[in-house]
C-alpha cells in the first residue's frame, strides 16, 4: 500500500454493475429474447465483467462507502488481497461456466430467467468479493442465496422445488447465525469494517472473553452452512443433482466459497487469529471441519448418483479449506487460499463434465458409466486429470494446496497436530476411490463389452472448450503454482501477520 | 551437460504425446515408439559415461510443482537409469511382436513412454519431493499395464495395485510432510545432516511412512498384496518392467531414505530387516507352490526383492565396514533387473504363441527351441546363484555381509542366534529359489505336452521374430557375461553404485570365488536339488490319469487380501463406519432435529400463542384479579365490620332459656347430647330418653317449693335459734 488509501473510489462499483445491468437487461429487455441474441449479449456481459474485475484487480487498494445505516455503521465497498483473489475466481468461473452452458442449457426451458439470475448471482458475488464491512457482506451474503435460488429451482419439478426450499432454509438460517453473531460481537469492536489484524476494542473485550467466542463460534457456525460443514451442510448433495449442471458447477465451485470467505472475514476481518487460537472455539472448529472431510469423502465414495456424489466431495473438499482457516496460521491460510481457487476449477470442471455426459448419454449413475471413456475420450480423459488434482497427485495443483494445508496443520502447537493431515490423506485415498473408478471403468470396460457398443458421445467444442481450460489450468497450476502460491503466501503473511 | 537431466526425462515424455499423434496408424506409431526407447537409451550412454568419469551433473528447476525439482546425476543413478532405458528398449522390441494382433496398442504405448519418463524421474532426483512426484506418476500410469488387458483377473489386480499404491503413496506424503515440517528440507543432503545431528527417535516414525510407498512398490511383506496378482496379468513386456525396474524404483526409495536419513544406524537395520527377511522367505515359498509362469517369477521377484531389503538392513548394522553389503546390494538390483528381463520375455514369448500360462498346459513347449532354452537357462541358472553366472556374485556378497555381521557380534560377545538363523534362512531361500526355477525348467524343456506335443514342436520356426529374438537372446548373453569376468563389469558396476549409498570403501578386492563362497553356493544349490526332490515332485504334483501334474496346494485363506476384502471386515469394520457417517450426514435431517424439535418448539409456540386465551388466562387469572379487586374494594367496609363484630360490639342482654334456669337448661341439654350419643351408639335396643332439660326443669320446680315451704314454717326459726345457740357455746367455750 503506497500512499493515502482512496476513499471514494467510485471505479468499484463497475465490477458490480455490469452483471446487475447484465441481469436486468436480459431479464427485462425484449429485444434480447432470441436465444441467439440472448447468448451473444450474456457472452459480451461476462467478458466484459472478467475484464473489468481484471482492471479492477489491477488498481491499488482503495475503498467507496456506500451509505450508512445511522452515523456508526458504514456500508462500504474495499479492494483488497483476499477480495482481489474471490473476484477474479468468481467471473473466471461464470464466465467458463457460462460458455459451457451456452451449449447445455438446449435441453432446458427457461434460459431467460437462467441467465438473468446467471448474472444477478454473479452481481452479489462481486460485491460479497469487495465487501469492505460485516454488514455490506451480509447484504450480499443474502442476496446471494436469492439471486441463486432460482438456480436450483430451474427445473421446477417437484425434486428442485423442494431442494430449494431446502436450500432457502439452511442459507437463511446460516445467514441468521452470522447475524447473530454480528449483533453479539459488535459490543465489542471498534468498528464492523473488517481490519487486518482484528477490529476489536481490547478495553471493550476484556473480562468477556466467554461472550466474545460464542458470538465468533455462532458466526463461524452461520457462514460454514454455505461452506458445507457439518452439522449443516445437509443442502449440498440436495440441491446440487436437481439443478442444471452449470448451476451446480458454480454452487459447489463459488458460492460454497463464499461462506469460507466469510469466515475468513471473521476470523482476521473482524477478530484477529490471535484471540482463538487454543480455545475451544478453535478446537471445536477443527473437529466438525475434519469430520466433515472424512464424512464427505466416505459418503461420496458410497454414493451412485454422480452429481451427488460429486456434491459430497465438495462437502469434503470446501472443508479442506476451512481446515486451513482453522489452523489460524499463515502457513493454513496459504493452503487454504489456494484450495479455493484449485476446488473452485477443479470442481466447476468435473460438474461441467457430468453435464456434458448427462447432456450426451443422459446418464445419471455411476454404476452406468461403463465405457464412458471409449464414447467422451477427451472428456474423461480431462475428468482423469482433474480426478487427479482432486486427490492431490502430483504433478496436478491438488497435490500443492494440500502440501501448504498439511504444514499449516503441522504447524499448530498441539500433540494432535498430525491428525489434520492424517485425515486429509484418508480423504485422498477416498477420493481417489470415488472419482478414479469412474475413469477407470470409463477407460478399462472389461473384455466382455464389444468396442462397437461404445458410440462415440463426444461433446461439441462449446462444451468442451471450457473443460479443457479448466483441466489445463489444474494441471498448469500443479506445474507452475509459483506465481500463485506467492501471492497467496504474500496475502496469508498480510492477514495473519496483522495479528502481530 | 546439466540440461541433459531435463532431457533425460521430457525425451520419452514427449515421445508419449508424439505417437498420440499417430493415431490409427500402428506401424507409424511402432516406429516412434521404437526410436525413442533407442534414444532415450543412447542419451543414457553418455550420462553413465559422465558419471563414470566422476562428474556429478545436478539441475535444479526452481519453482515447477511447488517445492521445485531437483536432479543429480552419479554413478548409481546413471547405472539404473541405463538399464531402465536399456530394459524399455528391449521390451519394446518385443512388444511390436507381442501386440502384433492385441487391442488398445496406442494406449499401452502413450502409457509405456510416459512411465518410462516418470521412471527416469525417480532415478534423477535429489530430493524426495521430485522422487514422490514422478513416483505417482509412475503409480497411475503403469497402472493402465496392469489393467491393459481388460480381463475380469486384471481389472481386480490392477484395482489392488491402485489401491495399495494409492495407500503407500498417501502415507508416504504424510511421512514427507513430517519431515519437512522438521527440517525445511528434503533433499538427500539435508537428510543425511539430519540423521547425523538429530535423535534417531524423532526420525523414526516419518522415515517408517516414507519409506511404506517406496517399499510397497518393492514388494516388501505386507504390502506385497498386489505383486504376486499384478505381475501375471499384464503383458508380459510390461511384467518384465514392473519386475525389473519398478520394483527398483521402490528401492531406490528406500535407499534414499535408509542410505541418508538413518545411514549406519543399527536401530534402523533391525526394523528393515524383519520385513525383508519374511519377504525373501515367503515369496520364494509362494513360487515353490505357484503352477502358473509368470505367477511364479513374480514371486520369484518379490524374495529378490527380499534378498536386496536384507542388504539394505545389513549396510544399516554395519555401519562404517558395510561395503560388502551395499555392493552386494547394487550388484543383486542390478542382475536381478537384468534377469527378470530375460525370464519375463521368455514367458511372454510363450504367453504370445500359446495364449497359457499354466505350466500343465504350457509343459513341454520349449522342447526343440534352443534361443528360447539359452535364455530360459541363463536367467534360471543367473537367479539361483550358480557360480559363474551373475547372481551367483551379488547373492555371495550379501551372504558374505551377514557372516560379517555375525562374526563382529561374536567378537563383541553378543548373542549371534537371530543373525545366525536370518543367515540360514538366507541360505535355505536360496535353495528354494533353485527349487523352483528347476521346476519351471523342467516343465518347460524336460516334459512333454500329454496331448498337444506334436503342436508345440511345429512351432520351431516363426515362434519369434527377429528382432524378438534380438531382444531374447541379447538380453540373455549379458548374464552369464557379467558372471564370468566379475572383475571386469561387476565390480565396476559395484563401485559406480556405492557412492549414492554413502557406504564405505572395501577394505580388500573382493574374492569371488572362494572356497567361503563356494560352499555357500552349494549348500543352497544342495539344499534346493533337495526340495525339488523332496517337495515339489512328490507334494506338488500329483498323477491324474497316468499324467503327473502340477496342483496348486497353497491355502486359498492364506490370501492376505481376501481377508481384508472378506465379509467380515466390511461388515466389522467398513459397514459401522458408514453407518456412523450416515447418521453424522442426516444428524440435521434426522427425526429427532427435523421433527422431534420442531414439534416440540411447535408445540410451545402454540401453547404460547393459545397462552392469552387459555383457559388459566382467561377464568383464573380474571376471577383472582377481581377477588383481589373486590377484596381491596371491600377492605375498610371489612376492618369496620370486624371491629363492630369484635372491639366495638354491642353487649346483648343474656337470653333466657326456654325451660327452667340456665344450669337446668345447658345441664338438660348436655345429658340429652350424651344420651342421644349413646342411643345411637350403645343403647340401640332400650333407648334412654332424651327430655333432660325438661325432667330437671321440674326437679327444680319441685325442689323450690319444697324450699319456700321450709322456709315459711316454725321449724325453721327453731332450728336457726338452736344454730345461733350452739355458735354462742362455742365462742364462751373456746374464750
Amino acid at each position: 500500500m503506497t500512499g493515502v488509501m482512496n476513499e471514494a473510489d467510485w471505479l468499484l462499483l463497475v465490477p458490480l454493475l455490469v452483471p446487475l445491468a447484465g441481469g436486468l437487461c436480459v431479464g427485462g429487455i425484449r429485444a434480447l429474447d432470441t436465444p441467439r441474441r440472448r447468448r451473444i449479449f450474456v457472452l459480451s456481459a461476462l467478458v466484459l465483467e472478467a475484464a473489468a474485475v481484471i482492471l479492477t484487480a489491477a488498481r491499488p487498494d482503495s475503498s467507496l462507502t456506500l451509505f450508512r445505516i445511522g452515523a456508526d455503521l458504514p456500508v462500504l465497498l474495499r479492494l483488497d488481497g483476499a477480495g482481489r483473489l474471490f473476484a477474479i475466481l468468481a467471473a473466471g468461473m461464470f464466465l467458463c461456466v457460462g460458455v459451457y452452458s451456452f451449449e447445455y442449457m438446449r435441453h432446458e426451458q427457461h434460459e431467460k430467467r437462467f441467465y438473468a439470475f446467471w448474472l444477478l448471482t454473479l452481481f452479489a458475488l462481486e460485491g460479497l468479493a469487495l465487501s469492505g464491512g460485516i454488514i455490506a457482506y451480509y447484504m450480499f451474503y443474502e442476496a446471494m442465496t436469492l439471486l441463486s435460488l432460482p438456480l436450483v429451482t430451474h427445473t421446477q419439478t417437484r425434486e428442485a422445488v423442494a431442494a430449494g426450499i431446502k436450500y432457502l432454509i439452511y442459507s437463511v438460517l446460516g445467514a441468521s447465525l452470522a447475524l447473530a453473531g454480528v449483533f453479539l460481537i459488535s459490543r465489542y469492536t471498534r468498528t464492523l469494517v473488517f481490519t487486518p489484524g482484528g477490529a476489536l476494542d481490547p478495553a471493550k473485550t476484556a473480562g468477556h472473553e466467554p461472550a466474545l467466542l460464542a458470538a465468533l463460534f455462532v458466526m463461524i457456525l452461520g457462514f460454514s452452512v454455505k461452506a458445507g460443514m457439518f452439522p449443516l451442510h445437509g443442502w449440498l448433495p440436495t440441491a446440487h443433482p436437481v439443478a442444471p449442471a452449470p448451476a451446480s458447477a458454480v454452487l459447489s465451485g463459488v458460492i460454497t466459497k463464499a461462506g469460507a470467505l466469510g469466515i475468513l472475514r471473521v476470523i482476521y476481518g473482524l477478530s484477529g487469529p490471535g484471540v482463538l487460537v487454543g480455545t475451544w472455539v478453535q478446537t471445536a472448529l477443527l473437529i466438525l471441519s475434519l469430520l466433515t472431510v472424512t464424512m464427505g469423502s466416505l459418503l461420496a465414495f458410497k454414493e451412485n448418483v454422480l452429481k451427488k456424489r460429486l456434491a459430497y466431495s465438495s462437502v469434503s473438499q470446501v472443508s479442506y479449506v476451512l481446515f486451513g482457516l482453522f489452523t489460524l496460521n499463515a502457513t493454513g491460510l496459504s493452503g487454504a487460499l489456494l484450495h479455493m481457487v484449485f476446488h473452485s476449477i477443479i470442481k466447476n470442471a468435473l460438474f461441467m463434465i457430468a453435464g456434458a455426459i448427462i447432456f450426451k448419454t443422459g446418464k445419471t449413475l455411476v454404476s452406468e458409466l461403463t465405457g464412458i471413456g471409449k464414447r467422451m475420450p477427451r472428456t474423461m480423459l480431462c475428468h482423469t486429470v482433474v480426478s487427479m488434482g482432486l486427490v492431490g497427485i502430483p504433478p496436478t495443483c491438488g497435490f500443492i494446496s494440500k502440501w501448504y494445508l498439511a504444514q499449516g496443520g503441522l504447524s499448530m502447537a498441539s500433540a494432535w497436530n498430525w491428525t489434520g493431515p492424517a485425515l486429509l490423506l484418508l480423504s485422498a485415498v477416498l477420493t481417489a476411490g470415488y472419482l478414479l473408478s469412474i475413469s477407470i471403468r470409463g477407460f478399462f470396460p472389461g473384455e466382455d463389452k464389444t468396442h462397437e457398443s461404445f458410440a462415440p458421445a463426444e461433446p461439441s467444442p462449446v462444451m468442451w472448450g471450457p473443460i479443457l481450460l479448466l483441466t489445463l489450468f489444474c494441471l498448469g497450476l500443479g506445474l507452475f503454482p509459483t506465481a500463485l502460491t506467492d501471492w497467496t503466501h504474500a496475502l496469508a503473511a498480510a492477514l495473519a501477520g496483522g495479528a502481530g | 551437460m546439466n540440461r541433459l537431466l531435463p532431457l533425460l526425462v521430457l525425451w520419452p515424455l514427449a515421445g508419449a504425446f508424439l505417437t498420440l499423434g499417430a493415431r490409427g496408424r500402428a506401424k507409424a506409431r511402432r516406429i516412434l515408439a521404437c526410436s525413442f526407447l533407442t534414444a532415450e537409451c543412447l542419451l543414457a550412454l553418455p550420462a553413465l559415461v559422465a558419471a563414470a568419469s566422476g562428474r556429478e551433473l545436478a539441475f535444479a528447476w526452481e519453482g515447477v510443482a511447488g517445492l521445485g525439482l531437483r536432479f543429480r546425476l552419479d554413478g548409481f543413478r546413471a547405472l539404473y537409469l541405463l538399464i531402465a532405458a536399456y530394459m524399455w528398449m528391449m521390451t519394446g522390441f518385443f512388444s511390436v511382436q507381442y501386440f502384433a494382433h492385441a487391442e488398445n496398442r496406442g494406449r499401452y504405448v502413450f502409457f509405456n513412454l510416459m512411465t518410462l519418463s516418470a521412471v527416469a524421474g525417480v532415478f534423477l532426483s535429489d530430493d524426495l519431493y521430485t522422487a514422490f512426484v514422478f513416483f505417482e506418476v509412475m503409480s497411475f500410469t503403469s497402472y493402465t499395464w496392469v489393467a491393459q488387458e481388460e480381463t475380469q483377473k486384471a481389472m481386480k489386480a490392477a484395482e489392488t495395485y491402485l489401491a495399495i499404491a494409492v495407500i503407500g503413496g498417501m502415507v508416504t506424503l504424510m511421512g514427507l510432510f513430517m519431515l519437512y515440517h522438521r527440517l525445511g528440507s528434503l533433499t538427500f543432503s539435508a537428510l543425511r545432516t539430519a540423521g547425523e545431528t538429530l535423535p534417531a527417535e524423532e526420525l523414526f516414525l516419518p522415515g517408517i511412512l516414507v519409506t511404506v510407498g517406496f517399499a510397497a512398490k518393492a514388494g516388501m511383506f505386507p504390502l506385497h498384496v498386489w505383486l504376486p496378482k499384478a505381475h501375471p496379468v499384464a503383458p508380459a513386456p510390461a511384467s518384465a518392467l514392473l519386475s525389473g525396474v519398478l520394483t527398483k524404483v521402490g528401492i531406490f526409495g528406500v535407499l534414499a531414505v535408509s542410505c541418508n536419513l538413518f545411514l549406519n544406524r543399527p536401530g534402523w537395520g533391525r526394523i528393515l530387516l524383519v520385513p525383508g527377511v519374511i519377504t525373501m522367505f515367503l515369496g520364494a515359498l509362494l513360487a515353490m507352490f505357484s503352477v502358473d509362469l509368470k505367477r511364479t517369477l513374480a514371486c520369484s521377484s518379490m524374495s529378490q526383492i527380499g534378498f536386496i531389503l536384507v542388504g539394505i538392513s545389513m549396510q544399516a548394522l554395519l555401519g562404517a565396514h558395510n561395503a560388502l553389503a551395499v555392493r552386494g546390494t547394487v550388484l543383486h538390483m542390478v542382475n536381478h533387473s537384468l534377469i527378470k528381463l530375460t525370464l519375463f520375455m521368455a514367458a511372454g514369448t510363450v504367453y504370445m504363441n500359446l495364449h497359457r500360462l499354466n505350466l500343465n498346459e504350457i509343459r513341454g513347449f520349449g522342447r526343440g527351441k534352443p534361443l528360447l532354452r539359452f535364455a530360459f537357462l541363463m536367467g534360471a541358472l543367473g537367479i539361483s546363484g550358480v557360480p559363474l553366472w551373475n547372481g551367483y556374485l551379488s547373492k555371495s556378497l550379501l551372504h558374505e555381509s551377514i557372516l560379517e555381521y555375525v562374526a563382529h557380534l561374536r567378537a563383541e560377545g553378543l548373542p549371534t542366534g537371530a543373525y545366525s538363523a536370518v543367515e540360514w534362512i538366507f541360505v535355505i531361500t536360496g535353495g528354494m529359489t533353485f527349487s523352483y526355477m528347476l521346476k519351471l525348467y523342467v516343465a518347460l524343456f524336460r516334459e512333454k505336452h500329454p496331448t498337444r506335443q506334436p503342436e508345440f514342436d511345429g512351432m520351431r520356426k516363426g515362434y519369434l521374430t527377429p528382432l524378438s529374438a534380438l531382444a531374447r537372446g541379447g538380453s540373455a548373453l549379458a548374464l552369464p557375461l557379467l558372471g564370468f569376468f566379475p572383475d571386469l563389469g561387476m565390480s565396476r558396476i559395484a563401485d559406480l553404485g556405492q557412492g549414492f549409498m554413502n557406504g564405505g570403501a572395501p577394505a580388500h578386492p573382493v574374492a569371488w570365488f572362494s572356497g567361503e563362497n563356494l560352499l555357500g553356493a552349494a549348500k543352497s544349490l544342495a539344499i534346493g536339488a533337495a526340495l525339488y526332490g523332496g517337495v515339489i515332485r512328490p507334494l506338488l504334483m500329483r498323477k491324474r490319469e497316468g499324467v503327473r501334474e502340477y496342483v496348486n496346494r497353497w491355502p486359498a485363506w492364506l490370501d492376505l487380501e481376501a481377508w481384508i476384502r472378506s465379509g467380515a471386515v466390511r461388515r466389522l469394520v467398513c459397514d459401522p463406519v458408514v453407518r456412523l457417517f450416515r447418521l453424522l450426514d442426516g444428524l440435521a435431517e434426522s427425526r429427532p432435529v427435523r421433527v422431534w424439535i420442531p414439534a416440540a418448539a411447535t408445540g410451545l409456540m402454540r401453547g404460547l400463542d393459545g397462552l392469552a386465551e387459555s383457559r388459566p388466562v382467561r377464568v383464573w387469572i380474571p376471577a383472582v384479579c377481581t377477588g383481589a379487586c373486590r377484596l381491596l374494594n371491600s377492605l375498610t367496609d371489612g376492618l369496620i365490620r370486624l371491629s363492630r363484630m369484635t372491639v366495638l360490639s354491642v353487649k346483648r342482654a343474656p337470653e333466657r332459656p326456654p325451660v327452667g334456669n340456665r344450669l337446668t337448661w345447658r345441664l338438660g341439654r348436655a345429658l340429652d347430647a350424651l344420651a342421644r350419643g349413646l342411643n345411637r351408639t350403645i343403647l340401640r335396643k332400650h333407648p334412654m330418653p332424651t327430655d333432660y332439660e325438661y325432667r330437671l326443669d321440674v326437679e327444680r320446680q319441685e325442689a323450690d317449693r319444697v324450699m319456700g315451704l321450709i322456709a315459711r314454717s316454725l321449724s325453721f326459726g327453731l332450728l336457726l335459734l338452736g344454730i345461733g345457740l350452739l355458735a354462742v357455746c362455742i365462742y364462751l367455750l373456746s374464750r
